[in-house]
């Protein structure tokens, strides 16, 4: 059966902005903006801070009505304006399907090759107070120092994993009902090993059934709800652009981000002296050289021609960074299956494919890194010069 | 020392960096736990010996089979337990030759021990005759030279316990075939009380019919989720912009403000113009034309990335008036999760995962070992940033101090 939720009497109430139909609305939003498991401790937070996390969370992804900010956190009143963030963020994305896909059961073993999730996963607590006394750099090394020790044992512990699971997947193969699959996962060998534990998951992976059904089912008559969203717009007295409020209430964009965009800046204009450089002379070598070339019919369409395949590549190169996906590049976790042939269907991916991608992958960020620790050395050696009496610290890295 | 601006943050990334890493190796560990106790020998659940448990398959969906077996089953059976009379034949052939450690201790199996479990006591696989034989008998040769004639009924041996289904015989204890087990478990005695483990009998397993019934459902509900988002609805598209659209104009705002997500994504889409364009700028600067055609090319090309990143300043310009036009505000304690993680929705979900095929443990090592690379790389670059970041900030901040 599902999880409970806010009825939808709730709902109804909330059209007319009834009070008692808030608090019910903060609780379902917080746990939509921050899906949590269900023991973890931030799970059950006082609804003042719940509240003041909603907030925080919509501000941050662009809610466009500032009523929202300005609702008091205690769940007294604004049922009308929770409803309609929660419709706002069930228009922009495809919400239920992302949280099953959280809390999805893995029957398989699964790697995830792309690199999204260590991006979206919340940054470290940024230091409420800097700290005061200056740091010793001799820390700094010893924290970067042991950082790598991690890694390396992150390296081997690996390694050793892939031995086992080669293993396992070895000696179940055959078994699968499957043919595709052919071998056991990890989570069905254990299902099989410890009857109970299979018991649990087999609990869980129907109560996921269900929630799938009920996605489907939303998603085949979600239609009426967004007719029905309309009429609450509706009720809504409209308002005028409250402009004398705007300064206190505006999403703020944390400190630091603006440092990151003083840093692309700085890379970006030297980057463009550079290429400045490159082309004015390589522009003087040409000029001299093929000024005397004559400027006849077939000479002009050999330029034409060059200058349109030029574009045609730039404008690749372009899409590359516009596009925040690579769409060649293949996203989210995926099933490790064992195959003495290797071989594999039109979806399925292949490990040499992907093992060709990662190693183009870390040569590309082997230079940007590089790159990277150039300028940082140059800058560390500007800061030298400029403040005397500074310790300059050994690049990062191995 | 380090400057006292530079310190604090930079130490935070580094502590969030060993937390990052420190967890990933708990993850780890917890999976090399499960790993290492299926692949040693499993323990014995109450009376279920070393056959694979029928785990959810007591319960009421899967109708029970009959507590007396079908003349099907017991045709089977017959079949099974003359193969074994024969195997127990040429088993007393060779352990007269050579018994030493194998020597049965009969435990009294309880009559539940299926015959299948008794049948597959020779390890013979039909794919793998004489290696596995080599594996459990302390006598090599004359056992292989008998593999061949035992192969065939060994093959029906293994066919026909997949079909009688080796679990549920477990649970309704039937007489007939139990007595001959007793008859011929002293016999056959050497395999019997060896304990289950993975690489031996791991092949024989069979997941549960429920499980299987279960986990079916699950994969087509998620296909069916995958098409629905792909043939998506127009209507409710369409209803879903409008009520975007309308939500924009009645809450006052004239344009959009960009949030801070949008920043950040739009600063990491500039990172990621700024390092192509600067290795595209290395790979024209280092390529020696040949000719007049390719130096043009080569022109042409360097004079079109400088008007990419003049365009990519401007955008920079665009983005810093956005940023400076709203008072900065300190970060929250720890940043919300996001709830919509940027590898879930997109051009083409596909909700459930994708296979992954490889083909020796050599080639997934090497997998998981770029992907850590790649992912390090990542990590030591984002902590690069933080320095020059905090090093630019700093010397601006001096400069403009002055």
């Amino acid at each position: 059966s599902l999880p409970s939720g806010p009825s939808p009497e709730i709902f109804r109430r909330a059209k007319f902005d009834r009070p008692e139909a808030t608090p019910a609305l903060w609780q379902l939003l917080f746990r939509v903006l921050a899906p949590l498991p269900l023991d973890n401790p931030l799970a059950s937070l006082a609804p003042e801070v719940q509240a003041r996390l909603v907030k925080s969370a919509l501000r941050s992804q662009g809610y466009p009505r500032l009523a929202l900010a300005q609702l008091p956190e205690d769940g007294s009143q604004g049922s009308r304006e929770l409803l309609l963030a929660l419709s706002w963020l069930l228009a922009r994305g495809p919400v239920p399907e992302q949280m099953l896909a959280q809390t999805r059961v893995p029957l398989g073993d699964e790697m995830t090759v792309c690199q999204c999730e260590a991006l979206a996963s919340p940054g470290p607590p940024a230091p409420q107070v800097r700290a005061e006394d200056p740091v010793d750099v001799r820390y700094v090394q010893w924290l970067m120092g042991k950082l790598r020790f991690r890694w390396r044992q992150l390296v081997s512990s690996q390694q050793e994993q892939c031995t086992l699971l080669s293993k396992i997947h070895l000696y179940t193969s055959g078994c699968h009902g499957d043919q595709s699959l052919g071998h056991l996962s990890v989570a069905e060998a254990e299902m099989l090993r410890d009857p109970e534990g299979g018991q649990q998951l087999l609990r869980t992976l129907e109560c996921e059934n269900r929630r799938l059904e009920a996605v489907l089912t939303w998603r085949r008559t979600e239609l009426v709800f967004w007719q029905w969203m309309d009429t609450v717009l509706d009720t809504c007295a409209p308002r005028a652009p409250a402009a004398a409020s705007q300064g206190t209430f505006l999403p703020g964009i944390p400190e630091h981000r603006g440092g990151e965009l003083e840093l692309v800046a700085w890379e970006l204009r030297a980057l463009q002296e550079e290429l400045q450089e490159a082309a004015e002379c390589r522009r003087a070598a040409w000029e001299a050289k093929a000024g005397g070339c004559g400027r006849g019919p077939e000479w002009s369409a050999v330029r034409r021609a060059s200058r349109e395949a030029v574009e045609k590549e730039l404008g690749a190169l372009q899409r590359c960074w516009e596009q925040d996906r690579d769409p060649a590049q293949p996203h989210g976790p995926h099933r490790l299956v064992r195959r003495e042939d290797g071989a594999a269907g039109d979806w399925d991916l292949r490990a040499a494919e992907v093992i060709r991608t990662l190693r183009s992958q870390e040569a590309c960020l082997e230079a940007v890194l590089h790159q990277l620790q150039g300028q940082c050395r140059q800058g560390l050696a500007r800061l030298a010069g400029a403040l005397p009496g500074l310790i300059w610290i050994p690049p990062l890295g191995r | 020392m380090l400057p006292r601006d530079c310190s604090g943050r930079l130490v935070a990334e580094l502590q969030g960096a060993l937390d990052a890493c420190a967890e990933r190796q708990l993850q780890l560990e917890q999976s090399l736990r499960v790993c290492r106790r299926l692949l040693q020998a499993w323990e014995p659940t109450g009376t279920r010996a070393s056959e694979p448990p029928p785990g959810p398959e007591t319960n009421e969906e899967d109708p029970p089979p009959a507590c007396t077996p079908s003349p099907q089953d017991l045709k089977e059976l017959e079949f099974l337990t003359q193969a074994l009379e024969k195997a127990v034949r040429v088993r007393r052939g060779i352990t007269k030759a050579g018994e030493t450690d194998k020597v049965p201790s009969p435990r009294s199996r309880s009559t539940v021990a299926p015959p299948g479990t008794i049948a597959f006591a020779p390890p013979q696989n039909p794919g793998r005759a004489g290696g596995r034989a080599s594996d459990a008998r302390p006598t090599k040769g004359p056992c292989q030279t008998t593999v061949p004639p035992k192969g065939h009924s060994e093959r029906q041996l293994l066919s026909l316990g997949h079909k009688t289904r080796v679990g549920t015989g477990a649970r309704a204890p039937r007489p007939g075939p139990g007595l001959r087990d007793q008859q011929m478990a002293p016999s056959a005695a050497p395999q019997a009380p060896k304990a289950f483990t993975l690489k031996e009998k791991g092949h024989l397993l069979r997941l549960p019919a429920a499980f299987r019934k279960v986990a079916s459902q699950n994969a087509s509900l998620w296909a069916q989720l995958s098409s629905m988002q792909t043939s998506d609805s127009t209507d409710a598209t369409a209803a879903k912009t409008q009520f975007l659209q309308n939500m924009q104009t009645a809450s006052g705002g004239s344009q959009p403000r960009l949030s801070a997500e949008e920043v950040e994504a739009e600063t990491r889409r500039l990172w990621k113009a700024c390092s192509l364009l600067r290795l595209r700028m290395r790979e024209e600067l280092s390529a020696a034309p040949t000719d007049w055609m390719q130096e043009y090319r080569c022109l042409l090309t360097l004079e079109g990335l400088q008007a990419m990143v003049g365009q990519c300043l401007h955008r920079l310009q665009e983005l810093r008036a956005a940023v400076a036009e709203q008072p900065p505000r300190p970060c929250p304690v720890r940043r919300p999760p996001r709830a919509s993680p940027s590898c879930g929705g997109g051009a083409d979900p596909a909700w459930s995962p994708q296979l992954l095929v490889y083909s020796s443990t050599q080639e997934l090592q090497t997998l998981a070992a770029l992907r850590l690379r790649v992912a390090m790389l990542e990590q030591q670059i984002h902590l690069e940033k933080v320095l020059l970041e905090e090093e630019v900030g700093g010397l601006e901040r001096r400069r403009t101090r002055r």
